[in-house]
């Protein structure tokens, strides 16, 4: 029964084309205006890794000023970045499985085969980082904890960086001039671009990744500067790099891997212990206040999903819903319009139901067309709004992303919304006694 | 005219009239909203930044050797460009306005951390930074040449002497509004800096930041290796000395590392696309939406006249004039209107508190609604006007045909 | 066949109760060919509908084929509708959106009859009233003569036991008026029971038996003949021309 109504459908749309586009139309605008709100918004809201969002985490540590929070819109949240001596003294606890602290630098790369002197980002960490975060290797691999203690001047290239300064060959074992110092190449990233960049969320959610990995203690010898954020609340003398090291300016960021709900909570009360204990030394001014959050309670602590994006997803519904309506009063006019021909079925054998089904048959045909003509569009204006920002926003590519899921979901959105939008048309058509449209037409 | 035998014929049919009640209370709902906080948005956008944004790049330069002579470098680059033709002037800034990227402290009116207190913007670059930025000084003077501090080491403190925004100055002296100009403030050790000049307005930063128009400029140049250079253009020639300042800078010393050049109004246009993008979907969605009602009552409406036709010649018949019809059907319309506008006030008002509250946008003001609502009854009623017209040209005779 | 007893139907509005049918009782044989006459405004097109199963009816009892149809649920009624009744509209009521093919084809879908089934039905049935060789057409392609053989086709496909016939002639011209009776006549003869309702006295005199709708009950007067059934053609007092398919 299922082809002849489909059959019947088509029939009817040749019937009454206009009509029939005015409604796939209609959905059409609604599915669209919702697939490039939704596309930003799932972009935004992708959790990374998510088959290890209950090992990662990022803890968070007061030591900010007694006078004020440190987010005066939420005076709960503590600062997403630590002191150096308490980045330190994270780092030291042994109970993590893995641990990193990290900061972003910067520093002119030269030495490679073909390569001009480049400023190039870099990310100073611990070795931990490639395979807590799952970072691909095309050539050798991460450092390990004796390179980290060393230190020892290893790098890790982004396959960019790898391309540009050696053409993408095996470099490992090369060496390369950073801040003119030489490092040795132990291991080159394959193409690596988090989006959103969850574990460093604070500098930009969509930033690129950095050109180059380097072990964390490199910066203090060479006395680099945070290229990222970098928050100082107190009166402070720093006349030197160790003063700076020394200062409750917050410019470290880090992360553990704890794999079992036990150590999550061993590793909590470590960090109350280490709190009370800096307290006893006159740091951490502050009531208790500390944070364990996993990748997902990190990304919403830093508003990734921002409330542009939720507005607007919210806007967007709201047309579809203003579509709808549109098209339940379309489809109504039709039906009603048609129902002497479904009075004539009635009277040849059809029952309520089977005119019910018929007639919501032609609604989800109109609603997937609805909605496989607003993905479309919905596509096509992604790729317009791409082409018109991207010409100063720089990140599109991750932010409003080609997203067949999206894609899906709108026509998945779309069948739904036309099926009830068709229901209580069909009802109605099917309800009105069939004698009443036989003699009068 | 008897409105109460048109309301309960509408209460008897009323599936497709409740329909499009349905659809204009939502319309208002969102148009109201979605003008109001279109309008914000582009005000925001619109705000002038004080700076000559149009005529202006940057771009980063980084020395890399070792023994670099950074200030030479400095010198000399700077001998070079404001000596081009095309460009008015040049300076070596730390940040770029209107970037997102930026430095920022806290100042106060009193030694001690005591008196007024303000967080600024500062731009550490040199005496030609004035010129360059395009801002306009009025009252005092801009700092001198031997005021900017060549630092070849991070030194903590900033030089003695500075020029300010008047917003600034305002919120550490708001007595003094009059009296700015050598007036002295303090960093959190008590460091004294005076105001050499004002600026009439300058934008800082960070567009999003409610303080964006408190800016400091300080005559302090260094450490290095890596500085920024600001480049203003006469208006009209910012690409040709876009790519004439590259190519130059690069010959005139090929070894040390020229980043990537941009124009402030490609950072000023990255700084507020989001805003742009969100001004840019509700315009849209407005339109659309508008529309859709429109052909909604439209539609309706002549639905209401086609399915009828034979009610409408009894009436004429029984001695209805034309304009008779007319109004009985715009009338059965401005009752769906109005319900749909009712409701539709309440949606939007509920609407704008949910937003406000939420999302932390500015609280609706009434001037929308009452705008919306006059409009959309507008809009109801004009819709309605072709469909009533065509139903007065039903013939009475169609009261005695059958089929 | 047909059997209904002391049925009435009352359409009520919220000034007026109008009695369509007062106490209505008649009998049907199977095999009969029975016309319904009466003036306007008697009742006999609500007979039909409720005949048809289309209308319900306040009191009373109707017993189609044995089944007593009184306190059938919608979908019970669709279903012996569907296996046991067929329609004739006086204005047709074809689908102009399909062709002849599937306008037959509507009453089997209801039945889910597989294809092959459905294809052997339509194509006999075409063949029994002349317009095999237009399948394809749509009903705007064809006269009136032929639009309502095709709804005759309709009415027949599904083999079923009762044709009701709503003014099956009122709007053909004479010749084409014959053709459609001569069919009907047809049907008649092959065992199918058929209550044709008509205005016009010509008509019901080739009906085995006429009753008159009066008020809403069958009257007495009974001022025509009735026929008894025989076998091969019934004579009747004009000529008869009999023409192949298309007119």
């Amino acid at each position: 029964m299922f082809a002849y109504y489909l059959r019947l459908s088509l029939q009817s749309f040749r019937r009454n084309p206009g009509l029939t586009a005015l409604m796939v139309m209609a959905i059409a605008l609604g599915i669209s205006v919702c697939m490039v709100t939704l596309t930003s918004y799932r972009a935004a809201a992708r959790i990374p890794l998510p088959h290890k969002i209950e090992m990662l985490f990022a803890p968070n540590v007061d030591s900010w000023d007694p006078a004020n929070p440190y987010d005066q819109d939420k005076a709960t949240n503590a600062p997403d970045l630590q002191t150096y001596r308490d980045a330190r003294g994270l780092y030291a606890s042994t109970i993590p499985d893995r641990k990193l602290i990290m900061f972003k630098a910067g520093g002119v790369l030269s030495g490679g085969m073909n390569m001009a002197p480049e400023y190039v980002s870099a990310r100073m960490t611990t070795g931990d980082f490639f395979p807590m975060f799952e970072t691909p290797f095309l050539y050798g691999n991460a450092w390990d904890a004796k390179a980290d203690a060393g230190p020892e001047p290893v790098v890790v290239l982004s396959k960019e960086t790898n391309q540009k300064a050696f053409g993408g060959a095996n470099s490992v074992g090369k060496t390369l001039l950073w801040h003119d110092r030489e490092f040795r190449v132990v291991g080159v990233l394959d193409h690596w671009e988090p989006a959103p960049k969850f574990y460093d969320v604070s500098n930009g959610s969509f930033d690129d990744p950095e050109q180059i990995y380097v072990p964390v203690t490199w910066g203090q010898i060479m006395e680099l500067g945070s290229d990222g954020n970098t928050n100082c609340w107190k009166t402070e003398d720093i006349k030197s790099y160790q003063d700076f090291m020394n200062s409750e300016c917050i410019w470290f960021e880090s992360w553990v891997e704890l794999r079992s709900p036990a150590k999550v909570s061993a590793y909590r009360k470590f960090l109350d212990d280490y709190v009370i204990d800096q307290k006893s030394k006159g740091r951490f001014p502050r009531p208790l206040n500390n944070h364990l959050y996993n990748i997902e309670g990190w990304m919403q602590r830093n508003q990734v999903v921002g409330t542009d994006n939720k507005a607007m997803l919210i806007m967007a519904f709201a047309f579809l819903a203003v579509c709808l309506v549109n098209t339940v009063g379309l489809l109504l006019a039709k039906f009603l319009n048609a129902a002497p021909i479904a009075g004539v079925r009635r009277a040849l054998g059809a029952s309520r139901r089977d005119i019910f089904w018929q007639h919501l048959t032609e609604s989800g045909v109109i609603a997937v067309a609805g909605g496989i003509a607003g993905g479309l569009l919905g596509v096509a204006g992604v790729w317009a709004l791409r082409a018109w920002y991207g010409r100063f926003v720089q990140d599109l590519e991750r932010s409003l992303p080609t997203d067949y899921g999206t894609f899906a979901i709108a026509v998945g959105i779309s069948l739904a919304a036309g099926i009830i939008a068709g229901l209580y048309p069909a009802w109605r058509i099917g309800r009105a006694a069939p004698a009443s449209y036989l003699k009068v037409q | 005219m008897g409105l109460r035998p048109i309301f309960s014929s509408l209460m008897r049919n009323g599936a497709g009239a409740l329909l499009v009640a349905i659809q204009i209370a939502l319309t208002l709902a969102i148009v109201v909203n979605a003008v109001f906080v279109t309008k914000q948005r582009v005000s925001h956008i619109g705000r002038p930044s004080g700076l000559d944004d149009q005529n202006q790049f940057a771009l980063p330069v980084t020395g890399f050797e070792k023994d670099f002579d950074f200030f030479a470098m400095i010198r000399a680059d700077m001998a070079m460009l404001r000596q081009m033709p095309g460009i008015v002037d040049a300076a070596p800034i730390n940040q770029i306005p209107l970037s997102g990227g930026g430095s920022s402290t806290q100042f106060y009116s009193l030694p001690d951390k005591k008196g007024e207190k303000s967080p600024v913007a500062y731009y550490g670059t040199d005496e030609h930074a004035v010129k360059t930025l395009g801002v306009k000084l009025d009252d005092g003077k801009n700092f001198t040449a031997t005021d900017v501090d060549y630092r070849p080491k991070d030194a903590q403190g900033f030089p003695g002497t500075a020029v300010v925004t008047r917003v600034f100055a305002e919120a550490l002296f708001p007595k003094e509004k009059d009296n700015l100009v050598g007036k002295t403030f303090y960093d959190d050790q008590s460091k004294p800096v005076v105001i050499a000049g004002i600026m009439e307005q300058m934008h800082g930063a960070w567009v999003g930041w409610d303080k964006v128009d408190r800016v400091m400029l300080t005559p302090v140049v260094g450490p290095g290796p890596g500085i920024r250079y600001l480049v203003r253009t006469e208006p009209g020639k910012l690409d040709a000395m876009m790519a004439a300042v590259e190519v130059a800078l690069r010959k005139r010393d090929p070894n040390r590392v020229v980043g990537k050049l941009r124009s402030v109004q490609n950072f000023k246009q990255s700084s507020y696309a989001s805003d742009s993008l969100m001004a840019v979907t509700l315009a849209v969605v407005t339109g659309l939406v508008l529309t859709f009602s429109a052909l909604g009552i439209f539609g309706l409406a002549t639905f209401n006249v086609n399915t009828r036709t034979r009610q409408i010649g009894t009436r004429r018949a029984v001695g209805a004039r034309k304009r008779d019809i007319v109004s009985y059907f715009m009338a059965e319309n401005w009752m769906v209107t109005t319900l749909g506008v009712v409701v539709g006030c309440g949606l939007a008002l509920a609407g704008g508190y949910w937003l406000s509250n939420q999302f932390g946008l500015p609280r609706l003001d009434l001037y929308f609604l009452v705008g919306g609502v006059a409009g959309l009854w507008v809009l109801g009623q004009l819709a309605a006007w072709q469909p009533a017209l065509r139903a007065a040209k039903v013939s009475p005779a169609m009261a005695t045909r059958s089929v | 066949m047909l059997s209904m007893k002391n049925v009435s139907k009352v359409f009520r509005t919220d000034l007026i109760e109008t009695h369509a049918l007062r106490d209505f009782s008649l009998e049907v044989k199977a095999g009969e060919f029975l016309a319904v006459t009466g003036p306007s405004g008697s009742g006999k097109t609500t007979f039909l509908n409720i005949a048809g199963l289309l209308e319900p009816y306040e009191t009373g009892s109707y017993k189609l084929d044995d089944v007593e149809v009184t306190d059938l649920s919608d979908d019970a009624r669709s279903h012996l509708r569907n296996q046991k009744i067929g329609f004739i509209f006086q204005s047709f009521n074809l689908m102009p959106d399909l062709n002849v093919y599937d306008n037959v084809d509507v009453p089997l879908r209801y039945r889910r009859m597989k294809f092959a089934e459905r294809d052997k039905r339509i194509i006999n049935a075409l063949e029994i009233v002349g317009l095999g060789a237009r399948m394809k057409h749509h009903p705007a392609q064809l006269s009136g003569g032929q639009q309502q053989r095709v709804a005759i086709a309709r009415a027949i496909a599904g083999d079923p036991k009762l044709v009701l016939a709503d003014e099956p002639t009122g709007n053909l011209d004479s010749l084409m008026a014959r053709q459609v009776l001569d069919l009907l006549e047809r049907i008649n003869e092959m065992g199918t029971t058929i209550i044709m309702v008509t205005h016009d006295p010509e008509l019901a005199r080739r009906a085995h038996r006429n009753v008159q709708v009066v008020d809403g009950q069958i009257s007495d007067f009974k001022p025509y003949e009735s026929h008894a059934p025989t076998a091969g053609l019934t004579p009747v007092p004009h000529d008869r021309v009999s023409t192949p398919a298309g007119a």
